[in-house]
């Protein structure tokens, strides 16, 4: 189970390791690991973006409310993307810069699922001399329910 | 609830709060997003070209744009008991620490389908200067209840 300790925040560290522009194949799927999501993770996420609504900290409003419970904003799938893969994915490549995204949600995550990804890379092209990889992501519970799935657009570095 | 799917018209505002964006909030958004590219944590490397463009320095994570802009539209969506259902947002201009940025938003339309109820918002974030730095396109449900 990958939580933040063991994460290495060295993304220099594996990058001889990682596929580059020229490998990256559209349609190959990307390893993914699954992760448990906790109440700390949650507030950490919530803090770096002001996120502040009792919905994510107060236990007795969110029971009370139509969700029935703590969620998570749904903008999480930022943290998932990086909790979910392993150190030598390519979206860690330094200079990976993040042109645009889109994202589509169905229900919210809440703490302590287990969040499974399926992921690929979808396309790949050249624009204005940048190399741009499109990648396509879907986030599953622990009960195999859809929470999001996006796609975003980076430019690799050369 | 002040505002209800019937009464929300083309041209409707949303405004979300100011961020300040300093070295100790961009690190902070390193440690929660598990983003830790050096973009966003090393001056050395960012002194460097990347293809025809230079940032001189470190610069904010894209998607903390979109964190904010979220953080608006579940803020306006709840209280309404409406539901964030789609986020597009492209990054038009790099943030730097000591830039304050503010997300809002500008209703465009809404439409009615089989069995639910949509508004479109076009969002945008701005800086300090009013220079706008992300783009996008949200979608809400009203769901009918």
């Amino acid at each position: 189970m990958a939580q933040p300790d063991a994460f290495e925040t060295d993304f220099w560290k594996h990058a001889n390791l990682r596929k580059v522009w020229d490998d990256i194949v559209p349609g190959e799927p990307r390893k993914t690991i699954p992760y448990t999501l906790t109440k700390d993770a949650i507030e950490l996420y919530c803090a770096s973006v002001g996120e502040d609504h009792p919905l994510y900290f107060d236990e007795d409003y969110a029971r009370a409310s139509l969700y029935g419970g703590l969620i998570a904003p749904p903008s999480i799938h930022i943290l998932l993307m990086f909790a979910c893969t392993p150190a030598d994915d390519w979206m860690r490549s330094p200079g990976t810069v993040n042109a645009g995204q889109s994202w589509s949600y169905h229900i919210p995550v809440r703490p302590n699922d287990v969040i499974t990804l399926e992921a690929r890379a979808l396309d790949k092209f050249i624009k204005r001399e940048r190399l741009f990889v499109v990648h396509d992501n879907v986030f599953f519970n622990q009960h195999g329910a859809v929470i999001c799935s996006g796609r975003g657009w980076t430019i690799r570095p050369a | 609830m002040t505002t209800t799917f019937e009464s929300l018209k083309s041209g409707d505002s949303i405004e979300g709060p100011k961020f300040a964006v300093s070295r100790e909030s961009i690190r902070l958004f390193c440690d929660a997003s598990l983003d830790y590219n050096p973009l966003h944590l090393d001056d050395d490397y960012m002194k460097g070209n990347f293809g025809k463009t230079n940032f001189g320095g470190i610069i904010m994570h894209g998607m903390s744009n979109f964190g904010l802009i979220s953080r608006m539209m579940t803020d306006w969506a709840y209280p309404r008991g409406a539901v964030h259902r789609r986020l597009e947002t492209r990054w038009v201009k790099p943030v730097r620490p000591g830039d304050t940025i503010q997300p809002s938003g500008i209703v465009k339309s809404k439409q009615a389908t089989a069995n639910s109820r949509w508004v479109l918002i076009d969002v945008l974030v701005r800086n300090q200067v009013g220079e706008q730095v992300a783009a996008g396109e949200a979608m809400v449900e009203f769901p009918v209840r």
